[in-house]
């Protein structure tokens, strides 16, 4: 299939499948017992302020009305006002996100390489003691609980060792020029871009231990992955006539092997960049990280239902562009499926 | 840069790189800016959500009070009402009227004066819009400034206004000028949104970004009345921290100078910790278990001091060492009317086993089946209700514990229909201004549709007591403190509410910060301006 057909054919259903995601989340949250009204009004406040405070958020309407101004909102880029911060939900969340994207993308670069290579040894001396090694060390990493391993790493790395800082994204003495800087919300990114020396090393330095105990899990299961992979793809013909012709075992594995054994890593990678965008609040609650997760934990706790659906549609739409980015890279990376 | 003055900061790996990217062109922007120290204020919630004066009633309190003053503060150690903007006051004898003398050569942020006719204006807008706890002017009348420097309040009713003008929220004065003269309360309403301030405090807004980790930051106003001279921070910073477990560490390595909540288990694990300092105090917010005196088994008196008895106070205290303190009635230490010497509290089974069997129930008699509502995720409240259950449960009692969000708790709590109300509601309960009068009035005085009233005492000699109280305050405080008192034993004598305990504030700080006193009449707030940093 072109790029251009399926571009055509999956776009609609990317959108139509996170306005899907967004209307059952506002639906649900509207659904759950509690009353935002009040959230907002405060605990002590009278019958009529909630009352007047339930006409403004437009609490009083029936909820097929509610859902039909939400998805209007939705289409024109009002997504409401978020009952916990007053601000509007969908600067909220486009800030929120960036440094999300922030850390899980650094993870997933860390996850992909790490994995592979992790995987690529396992394959390479199946059966021997290096192939021990990474699958004792896979197992570990997912089997590890992300509270457990934050916490670990901060408390040895940063606390005892001080070698990196134990929580945030920066540290404060930039904080105005981050404000004032209109770049992409990404700060390493826009650090490099403004040649910020000391930014790039402050911002570089807090991503670390976020971006390891993000990238565990998925680190461990690319490794799997792959190792599966590869050794599969070293049974198989081409390869066997590669060998059969006379090529080193290492030339076969990076030339013949590798690229044919990336299809499954690669869907599985978008799968684990879903899971982990919408896991990370515990990490980054730990390390601080002012990302959609803990957002999202904050909007939970107040019953914040725009919030929570501006969110959830935020999540849905990366998950699905980074599936759709997989299905477009697949076959530059696996001639095979052209 | 301002620094804590303590060679802990990070060292190693980020400064080894940070060395060698200086070698790159940017200079280090924002060095040497602020002249002095700072304070950092580690928040385990987002700081602001309302930063109108008027109607502020949430968690950027701890701002507010470093940005705004009133005309008084209440000082808990000692019980007596400070001189802050105003610096002197009177009252008539009949406590209708009260005479504020203003502080001279007071200024706004904005540059204004901040006179009689300022103040007046600001109090009036916050009791106009009557939104937060903009009520607490309620009793007022009329406000009036015969002279710049005089500011008076005539009364419906008598009130402590002394008192009320150093309420925690809505008792601010500000500049109801500072978005333009004649602006409309909408219009500044957005102005101050905008992450401006009209205050006269020692600290003005200098940056504010929401959802940011440093989400605030104030600097000192030059001009504020009290001077800079001496120690003092110039600079306060709040950074929200919500994982207990990182605000920790953070204090630990000195990044943040205060933290205003951790767990008492993380609490113990600093006290040896010699750059930490924890500060201890009880805090006038109190657990109430309001129980049922109108409908369901406990409108039994007898049911009722029953479950009243088998409540294990001292327990309970243990359970919860040093998050809590035991208290015997509704008035925690450091209010008017507070008393140890209040009879017929703690853990009483034979007593309570005893009043069972007058009534037909106990081990012996027929079984009895309660409920107990809480807050969902409370842990302390969750302890106090389980403890209560097994020792019900030796009386032949099973308690049905429900813990749920605040709002259906509350719904149910005030349903038309009675069958559908709990046995026992548990929640916190705290005074919006340092005075005992808000448990009686907003709990314990009558109601014909239930608001907090949640134990549904209807009680002729209780009201008479309440309506009286407030004026007795201000006319004669002995006869007042010794009316709360009796009016605390009647509550217990009728087992309309046990109040087991005060919570504890219990806070880390820097070893670097001197002065710290914490005063519980303003939770969570740090009078950053009390403070003197000192070399450690």
């Amino acid at each position: 299939m072109s790029t251009r057909r399926l571009l055509l054919r999956r776009l609609p259903q990317t959108l139509l499948v996170a306005v899907g995601v967004g209307l059952v989340a506002f639906v649900i949250t509207r659904l759950l017992p509690g009353d935002a009204a009040s959230t907002w009004a405060g605990p002590r406040a009278s019958r009529e302020e909630l009352a007047l405070v339930r006409e403004q958020l437009g609490l009083d309407l029936p909820l097929p009305e509610q859902i039909v101004r939400y998805l209007i909102g939705l289409a024109q880029g009002d997504w409401g006002i978020s009952i916990h911060t007053r601000q509007p939900v969908v600067d909220d969340v486009m800030g929120r996100l960036v440094a999300s994207l922030e850390l899980v993308g650094i993870a997933m670069l860390v996850a992909f390489f790490g994995g592979i290579a992790l995987g690529m040894a396992g394959a390479r001396w199946k059966g021997r003691w290096p192939d021990w090694i990474t699958s004792g060390l896979t197992a570990i990493l997912v089997a590890s609980p992300v509270f457990w391993l934050a916490l670990l790493l901060q408390l040895t790395l940063a606390t005892d060792l001080d070698l990196f800082p134990v929580a945030g994204r920066f540290d404060r003495e930039f904080r105005d020029v981050v404000a004032e800087s209109s770049g992409t919300g990404i700060i390493m990114l826009d650090a490099l871009l403004m040649l910020n020396g000391p930014l790039f090393v402050s911002s570089a330095t807090h991503v670390v231990l976020p971006a390891l105990v993000v990238a565990a899990y998925p680190t461990g299961l690319i490794a799997r992955l792959s190792r599966a992979s590869l050794i599969e793809t070293m049974g198989e013909e081409h390869v066997r006539m590669a060998r059969a012709i006379g090529y080193p075992e290492r030339t076969i594995l990076w030339r013949f092997a590798l690229r044919p054994s990336l299809g499954p890593v690669l869907a599985a990678l978008a799968l684990v960049f879903g899971y982990a965008l919408g896991n990370t609040f515990l990490v980054e609650n730990i390390f601080n990280w002012p990302g959609l997760g803990s957002y999202v934990a904050d909007s939970i706790s107040t019953l914040d239902a725009p919030s929570i659906a501006g969110a959830t549609v935020v999540v849905a739409i990366a998950y699905l562009i980074a599936n759709l980015v997989v299905d477009l890279i697949r076959p530059i990376v696996d001639p095979r499926l052209r | 840069m301002a620094s804590h003055g303590r060679g802990r900061r990070r060292a190693g790996f980020g400064a080894a790189i940070a060395g060698a990217a200086l070698l790159l062109t940017t200079p280090m922007a924002t060095l040497g800016q602020v002249e002095g120290e700072t304070f950092t204020y580690g928040a385990n919630l987002a700081v602001v959500t309302d930063l109108d004066p008027a109607s502020s009633y949430s968690n950027e309190v701890i701002a507010m009070h470093n940005i705004y003053e009133s005309l008084t503060r209440y000082d808990s150690a000692t019980g007596e009402v400070l001189p802050a903007l105003a610096s002197a006051w009177s009252v008539s004898d009949d406590g209708l009227t009260w005479t504020f003398t203003l502080r001279d050569g007071v200024t706004f942020h904005t540059g204004n004066p901040m006179d009689a006719e300022a103040a007046k204006a600001a109090l009036e807008r916050t009791q106009a819009l009557g939104l937060g706890a903009g009520y607490i002017w309620g009793a007022v009348e009329s406000f009036e400034a015969p002279d710049p420097n005089t500011l008076v309040m005539n009364l419906a009713y008598p009130s402590p206004m002394d008192l009320i003008a150093a309420a925690n929220y809505a008792a601010y004065v500000y500049d109801v000028n500072a978005a333009g003269a004649g602006a409309s309360d909408e219009e500044l309403t957005a102005w101050f949104a905008e992450g401006n301030d009209a205050g006269t405090g020692p600290y003005s807004i200098s940056d504010w970004q929401p959802g940011s980790e440093f989400e605030l930051t104030l600097d000192a106003y030059e001009d504020y009345w009290g001077g800079w001279d001496g120690d003092k921070y110039t600079e306060v910073v709040f950074r929200v921290v919500p994982e207990a477990t990182t605000a920790l560490q953070l204090v630990k390595n000195g990044d943040v100078s205060f933290v205003d909540r951790l767990t008492p288990q993380l609490i113990d694990s600093l006290r040896s910790d010699e750059n930490v300092q924890v500060v201890e105090t009880p805090s006038l917010q109190n657990l109430m278990m309001l129980l049922n005196t109108a409908s369901g088994p406990l409108a039994d008196p007898n049911v009722r001091a029953a479950v009243a008895k088998a409540v294990d106070t001292d327990g309970v205290g243990v359970a919860l060492a040093g998050a809590v303190a035991p208290t015997k009635g509704v008035i925690p230490p450091g209010l008017l009317g507070y008393s140890d010497e209040l009879a017929g509290t703690g853990l009483d089974l034979e007593g309570a086993s005893a009043l069972l069997a007058e009534s037909g129930y106990g081990p012996d008699g027929e079984p009895l089946q309660l409920t107990a509502t809480l807050a969902v995720g409370d842990n302390d409240q969750s302890l106090v209700a389980t403890s209560l259950k097994s020792n019900l449960a030796g009386l032949g009692i099973d308690l049905d514990i429900q813990a749920t969000e605040w709002q259906p708790q509350w719904d149910r709590a005030t349903s038309d229909n009675v069958e559908e109300r709990q046995d026992v509601f548990i929640m916190y309960w705290w005074p919006d201004y340092p005075d005992p009068f808000s448990w009686f009035i907003s709990m314990f005085r009558s109601e014909d549709a239930p608001s907090f009233n949640l134990s549904y005492y209807a009680d002729a000699d209780m009201d008479a007591a309440i309506d009286g109280i407030q004026s007795l305050t201000v006319t004669d405080r002995d006869a007042a403190e010794a009316q709360y008192v009796e009016m605390q034993q009647q509550l217990i004598d009728d087992a309309v509410v046990v109040a087991p305990y005060v919570q504890n504030y219990q806070r880390a700080l820097d070893a670097s910060v001197g002065g710290y006193v914490d005063d519980p009449a303003y939770a969570q707030v740090v009078f950053v301006y009390d403070l003197t940093p000192m070399a450690s």
